[in-house]
């Protein structure tokens, strides 16, 4: 009975059941707030299939494009040609700035320092980013994929092939 | 009797914060709880990468049940579920907004939902454009 008349100790229970539902709400809160808020980043995946698309465009079943290179004659494209060429779309309404960066490097098996064919393609911005990932990986950062394969052409010359792409969209992948 | 009334209008200040502290909390968790901005994220960027993946003449068949349950019960028809336009994918669970994410295949896509089992979407590639 003292107990729940005397009122100092009905203020003071108050005060601390109050404070412990504040406590208990924001820990609810921040908690479902992290859980939910954070996005999906597939931008890793996403490279992955631009990378394999471009190799699949390149060189189909181990045989260069004729369209890159045939009988040893190297034809240049622009990013713009190579991009119609290899069917893909780098421009979005949702996006204001290009979000993908591709460039390929075809070497002779004699010289692997300089390239015979270079084609780039897309937001060529995102290609610093790339460097700075090589050294430290950084999720606010474009992800980027590096990929090589030996390739031949019609007259069996041999080529490596180096394909490296850049896929940016972190307000879509990370929580800034 | 002064002393009787400010302890009432302390008790009934305090049994309203309470309530709209639970109320906020209880909005909240439905809000978030429900799914719907979680889910057509994942569908949005689950679809726009198997469209990225696929070549030209492919029909899939997407498992969307949660999805339409969840679509139905928030009052959007099964045909505005899902939506292409250009190489943006709008995935809608919600009568309020929707989650878009954009592919790089340049493809003719079309999307639709399935007849037979009801629960299924089908994303057709028609060709490249």
């Amino acid at each position: 009975m003292n107990l729940i008349n005397n009122k100092k100790g009905d203020k003071i229970i108050s005060v601390y059941w109050f404070a412990i539902l504040i406590i208990v709400a924001g820990g609810i809160f921040g908690m479902v707030y992290i859980f939910y808020g954070t996005p999906y980043d597939v931008r890793e995946i996403e490279a992955n299939i631009l990378t394999n698309q471009v190799a699949d465009c390149v060189s189909y079943a181990g045989r260069i494009n004729a369209n890159l290179i045939s009988n040893s004659k190297v034809s240049q494209k622009t990013g713009e040609d190579f991009l119609k060429m290899c069917h893909l779309n780098f421009n979005s309404s949702e996006e204001k700035v290009g979000q993908y960066y591709v460039e390929v490097k075809f070497y002779n098996l004699s010289d692997l320092n300089n390239p015979i064919l270079n084609i780039k393609a897309g937001n060529n911005n995102w290609l610093a980013d790339c460097v700075i990932q090589e050294k430290q990986k950084q999720e606010n950062l474009p992800q980027c994929i590096e990929k090589s394969f030996y390739s031949v052409d019609e007259k069996n010359n041999q080529y490596i092939i180096k394909i490296l792409t850049a896929v940016g969209k972190s307000e879509k992948n990370v929580k800034l | 009797m002064k002393k009787r009334g400010t302890i009432l209008l302390e008790n009934i200040i305090f049994i309203i914060l309470n309530l709209v502290f639970l109320t906020i909390l209880i909005l909240f968790l439905f809000r978030q709880g429900s799914g719907a901005i979680v889910l057509e994220q994942s569908y949005a960027k689950n679809i726009a990468l198997l469209v990225d993946s696929a070549k030209p003449i492919t029909e899939m068949k997407l498992n969307m049940e949660d999805a339409m349950n969840l679509a139905e019960k928030n009052g959007v028809a099964r045909e505005e579920i899902v939506k292409i336009n250009g190489n943006v994918v709008t995935v809608k669970l919600s009568s309020k907004g929707g989650y878009q994410y954009s592919f790089f295949n340049s493809v003719d896509v079309t999307a639709y939902p399935d007849v037979s089992p009801e629960k299924n979407y089908i994303i057709k590639i028609n060709g490249y454009k």
